[in-house]
């Protein structure tokens, strides 16, 4: 049962912070919602979906986050509160829109949250979303904690619709993906009545005119700001040092001046409205000491744009020390610690602290290294991405062109490391695979004599890959599509999609043919199941040797854990330990050493491989690789 | 001998030095390496410290005296041809055979005979497939012996179904193959990584081809291609010097191509051999210049002796002796082809020269172009 429904103002409920989001944005009032999964966002639209039904809220996975941010808009225009989520990657898609929108502005609330992964720990890269405020003239919230995602969410909706203007919501992991209570506010008792006013089109144009009305809005937005309960400070009226922090910025340097017991020294401005500035509070705030720090992931973009602030108004609050990724003080890369403002408070106030002993990371480090198996970034057992790149490998070899695979973003990208045999040679965005496919696929002419592979999932088939291969039909570029068709959106959490014929609010429709697709824009495509390694193999080997344009194929075999949550294993599989030849010539451990399915363990002291039937999920293929036919398998 | 250095060694002593002589002595033993259209191709990485694949490479270290020793029991090795119990011309006395052979009919007669007589259960043979491409295969009967009849002056990793069967453990098995093969052979029989024998060590006839090269499969058959576009290749010839042509027939006719043409295609690992008539062989066989239709024949074991002696009562081969300047010039040929391996090996500062051994004597022999002591 989701507890963002609960209908008991007042009560506290332990939230992950992106459930307080969304009962945020229930509390306000949202009747629609949108998003292409992502993390660390997924979970926003994920709770939403489970309880669309009940509290007559209109909930979708949208194809993409452009899509996401239109359907969501739409709904704005027709007067009633729309919300669309994305992860940072998610808003350069819906930035084309958004530039737009901006300018012809909104009617009912419109909130765009966007989750931003500092150290990239489930991304590409970890780019920081909050230029985009800037970029766009628009309103810019950051939540530092779990109540606060929840009241600012909510808040969004009223100042978005104030200002007639998208607000901007940047959340980042440690926010997100962590739980705190949650105090329950009022849930909406009515419902608007959607209507599209034909009086009054909805147009950019004339640009200069709404550029310079958007402006407008934006120094009303500055105002409201100025005494917004968002922006507090919180330390002595003379600090030595100024913390200026946002974002997850406020847990870390409340619980470094915590620990080191510097509340007399330290104060802490915490803004939550970070576009525009509240110039008037920050100026109010940077009087108050001449050392300034600033604490924030993972741009320096509070310290930019609180820098070129303070020079406007040096005369009136004295010149100042700025201490931040400007000056080399704090990383300008990856997310932040406690342990970071920590170590350099105590530089800077010449305090003693120890948390622990010297050793204790490596002490740590050691005990870990005992007890957790040696495992590497890979595949759950079973998966069929495994056995994909297994046949890609053994395909290229043997071609002997040296041929590569572009790929993009999904579970198959970890076919770049050891558990996908090193296959995957490029990462970028989605679609990107196919989208430099159509490039490379053109280099014939240049020399390029390399067969040229391009991969893609099949929820990023539908998000990003069907105009590249538009344009390779179109183009005659020369490339291999391979769509890993395992039937979810599974590396962000299983979330349904165009081919799975089920909706985010659970309806069953017609699935979106990916083979009817690709045959309507006239490319050749063929389908294998790739746990048969052998056919598989076959007809990679056949469509490399083709000459002819974009090829598909479609390798289709569901996510080992969908699969087995609904059937349970395929076969069951077990080693003969008298046939397994172990480290002898003929075999080196080939299961255990090079396809590296973690459903298969070394023995080291009998010198054997065997199955570990906690792990194993049953596929079967390995039973295929074995040199010496001593991985058996029955059907279970 | 040298130390095995498994598949890693292999890779960076032989593979990457342009010594593989593509005779798929290496081949379908393990997942690891794969004999495919003309190139062995590594599928992944092996980091065993010891591996069949070096240990039965004729390229990694080619022990003459050694091997020569165990086969002949005899410490010098005759330089021209190798060990010789006599030299002989030779034809099939049967008509199909005769018709479907390459030269004389030799080899298939006698790959027959010991099927038939039962001397052997089975042969490694080479037969060519679509496209021209050769691979081995494991034969058991007449029919199947005639279907590999002929040459496509293409390397072929033969060796490879020697290792990988199937086999069921007790058949007596004939290996027909080029000089480098022959060589693996042995060193086949006596590799002891496994405790089940090879196949290889039950091998109890081997009859060796004359070799002076062979080509690449992947760009010979480009060329072929290109210069007869959309034709079945039916047989191929090339005719000894000073002619020197290649002649590809085809059902619309015969094409003839000057052998200068295909001699880029010749793999660069023939330039370091240095054995022309499979002197590790229990006989060899080969054309005779000059001589169409009649294939020297060189009997060098008690095996080979026997094979032929059972060929001769069942009037299936018909044999004369080898006029002495025939016999005279092979020598010279074989000498030449020796010459110019040593040479290369010493010219050539980055190839692995040393996978030769062989005794001062021998060397200095082939150096100087003086043949050896005749068993």
């Amino acid at each position: 049962m989701s507890l963002i429904k609960t209908d008991a103002p007042g009560r506290k409920l332990l939230l992950m912070g992106n459930e307080a989001i969304a009962r945020g944005a229930i509390e306000a009032g949202v009747q629609v919602c949108a998003a292409y999964p992502g993390n660390p966002s997924s979970e926003i639209i994920g709770s939403l979906s489970q309880v669309a039904d009940e509290l007559n809220i209109y909930v979708e996975w949208s194809v993409n986050e452009k899509v996401a941010l239109e359907v969501a808009a739409a709904a704005s225009l027709a007067g009633l509160r729309g919300l669309a989520a994305m992860k940072q990657n998610g808003l350069n898609v819906a930035s084309d829109f958004l530039l737009n929108l901006n300018l012809t502005g909104t009617k009912g609330g419109l909130v765009v949250v966007v989750c931003d992964d500092p150290s990239a720990l489930s991304s590409s890269n970890e780019e920081d979303s909050r230029a985009f405020a800037r970029l766009a003239d628009l309103p810019l919230l950051e939540p530092s904690g779990f109540q606060e995602a929840k009241e600012m969410t909510r808040w969004a909706f009223e100042l978005s619709e104030e200002l007639g203007v998208p607000c901007l919501i940047r959340s980042v992991t440690r926010v997100s993906h962590a739980r705190g209570n949650v105090e329950l506010g009022e849930l909406p008792r009515e419902k608007r009545l959607a209507r599209f006013d034909t009086s009054k089109p909805i147009l950019p144009v004339p640009v200069v005119w709404t550029h310079k009305l958007l402006h407008e809005k934006l120094q009303k937005c500055k105002k409201r700001f100025e005494t917004s309960g968002f922006n507090l400070y919180r330390g002595p009226e003379k600090p030595q040092l100024l913390i200026l922090t946002s974002g997850a910025g406020w847990m870390y340097a409340l619980e470094a001046v915590s620990n080191l017991g510097l509340e007399d020294r330290v104060g802490i401005v915490k803004l939550g409205t970070t576009w525009p500035l509240p110039e008037g509070f920050l100026k109010e705030q940077l009087a108050k000491s001449q050392k300034v720090l600033f604490v924030e992931e993972v741009d320096p973009f509070l310290e930019a744009n609180v820098k070129a602030f303070a020079a406007q108004v040096q005369q009136e609050i004295g010149p100042k020390l700025f201490l931040g990724k400007g000056s080399g003080t704090l990383p300008d890369t990856g997310e932040l610690t406690p342990d970071h403002l920590i170590k350099l408070l105590k530089e800077e106030l010449q305090v003693s602290y120890e948390p622990r002993p010297a050793s204790y990371i490596q002490e740590a480090l050691e005990a870990a290294s005992q007890s957790a198996p040696a495992r590497t970034l890979g595949f759950c057992a079973g998966c069929p991405h495994r056995a994909t790149y297994w046949a890609v490998k053994k395909a290229l070899a043997l071609d002997g062109r040296d041929g590569f695979v572009l790929g993009d973003i999904g579970c198959y990208s970890l076919g770049m490391g050891p558990a996908g045999f090193f296959q995957m040679k490029t990462l970028h965005a989605m679609g990107s695979g196919a989208g430099l496919a159509n490039g490379f696929g053109q280099l014939g002419r240049f020399g390029l004599d390399q067969p040229v592979l391009a991969v893609c999932g099949d929820s990023t088939f539908y998000h990003a890959a069907i105009p590249a291969l538009v344009n390779a039909r179109y183009n005659g570029a020369d490339f291999l599509m391979l769509i890993l068709d395992n039937s979810a959106t599974a590396m962000t959490g299983f979330q349904p999609h165009p081919g799975t014929g089920k909706t985010a609010m659970g309806e069953t429709v017609n699935p979106i043919d990916i083979e009817g697709l690709c045959k309507a824009l006239g490319a050749e495509v063929h389908t294998v199941d790739p746990f048969e390694l052998d056919r598989t193999l076959e007809i990679l080997s056949g469509l490399l040797q083709e000459k002819k344009g974009v090829r598909v194929l479609v390798l289709r075999q569901e996510c080992a854990l969908v699969r087995g949550k609904r059937q349970g294993r395929l076969f069951k599989v077990w080693v003969d330990q008298d046939r397994c030849l172990g480290l002898g010539c003929g075999c080196n451990r080939l299961c255990t050493r090079v396809f590296r399915c973690p459903g298969l363990v070394w023995d080291a002291s009998s010198g054997k491989a065997r199955v570990d039937e906690a792990i194993c999920t049953g596929c079967g293929v390995c039973a295929s690789i074995c040199p010496a036919s001593a991985i058996l398998k029955e059907a279970s | 001998m040298d130390q095995n250095r498994g598949l890693g060694g292999l890779e960076s002593l032989v593979m990457g030095q342009g010594l593989c002589t593509m005779c798929g002595a290496c081949a379908g033993m393990c997942p690891y390496l794969e004999a495919f259209k003309g190139r062995i191709v590594k599928l992944h990485d092996c980091d065993l410290a010891e591996g069949r694949c070096y240990a039965h490479c004729p390229r990694t270290t080619l022990d003459l005296t050694a091997l020569n020793r165990n086969r002949f029991g005899s410490e010098e090795i005759p330089v021209g041809l190798g060990f010789q119990n006599r030299i002989l011309m030779a034809r099939s006395l049967d008509p199909e055979l005769l018709q479907r052979a390459q030269t004389g009919g030799v080899v298939s007669s006698l790959v027959v005979l010991a099927l038939e007589e039962g001397l052997v259960d089975a042969a490694v043979l080479t037969q060519r497939g679509k496209d021209l491409l050769p691979s081995g295969r494991i034969v058991t009967c007449r029919d199947q012996v005639l279907d590999c009849a002929g040459s496509s002056y293409v390397a072929s990793p033969s060796l490879a179904v020697l290792n990988k069967g199937p086999w069921n453990g007790q058949e007596r098995i004939a290996v027909v193959g080029v000089p480098c093969q022959i060589s693996a052979l042995e060193k086949m029989k006596s590799c002891n990584l496994l405790q089940d024998a090879p196949a290889a060590r039950r091998v109890v006839v081997s009859i060796g081809l004359f070799c002076t090269w062979a080509l690449s499969y992947a760009p010979f058959i480009d060329f072929l291609k290109q210069k007869l576009p959309s034709q079945v290749v039916e047989a191929m010839d090339i005719s000894p010097p000073p002619e020197r042509i290649l002649r590809v027939r085809t059902p619309s006719g015969t094409m003839e191509i000057s052998v200068d043409e295909i001699r880029p295609f010749i793999q660069p690992a023939c330039a370091f051999c240095a054995d022309m008539t499979s002197e590790l062989a229990d006989l060899s066989v080969g054309t005779v210049e000059g001589e169409p239709g009649w294939n020297t024949l060189i009997l060098r074991t008690q095996a080979g002796e026997s094979l032929l002696e059972k060929a001769l009562a069942k009037r299936l081969l018909e044999v004369k002796p080898l006029p002495s300047a025939h016999a005279e010039h092979l020598v010279q040929a074989s000498m030449l082809k020796k010459r110019r391996a040593l040479e290369a090996m010493k010219n050539v500062e980055d190839k692995q020269c040393g996978y030769l051994l062989a005794d001062s004597r021998w060397l200095e022999r082939v150096r100087l172009g003086t043949e050896g002591r005749q068993q």
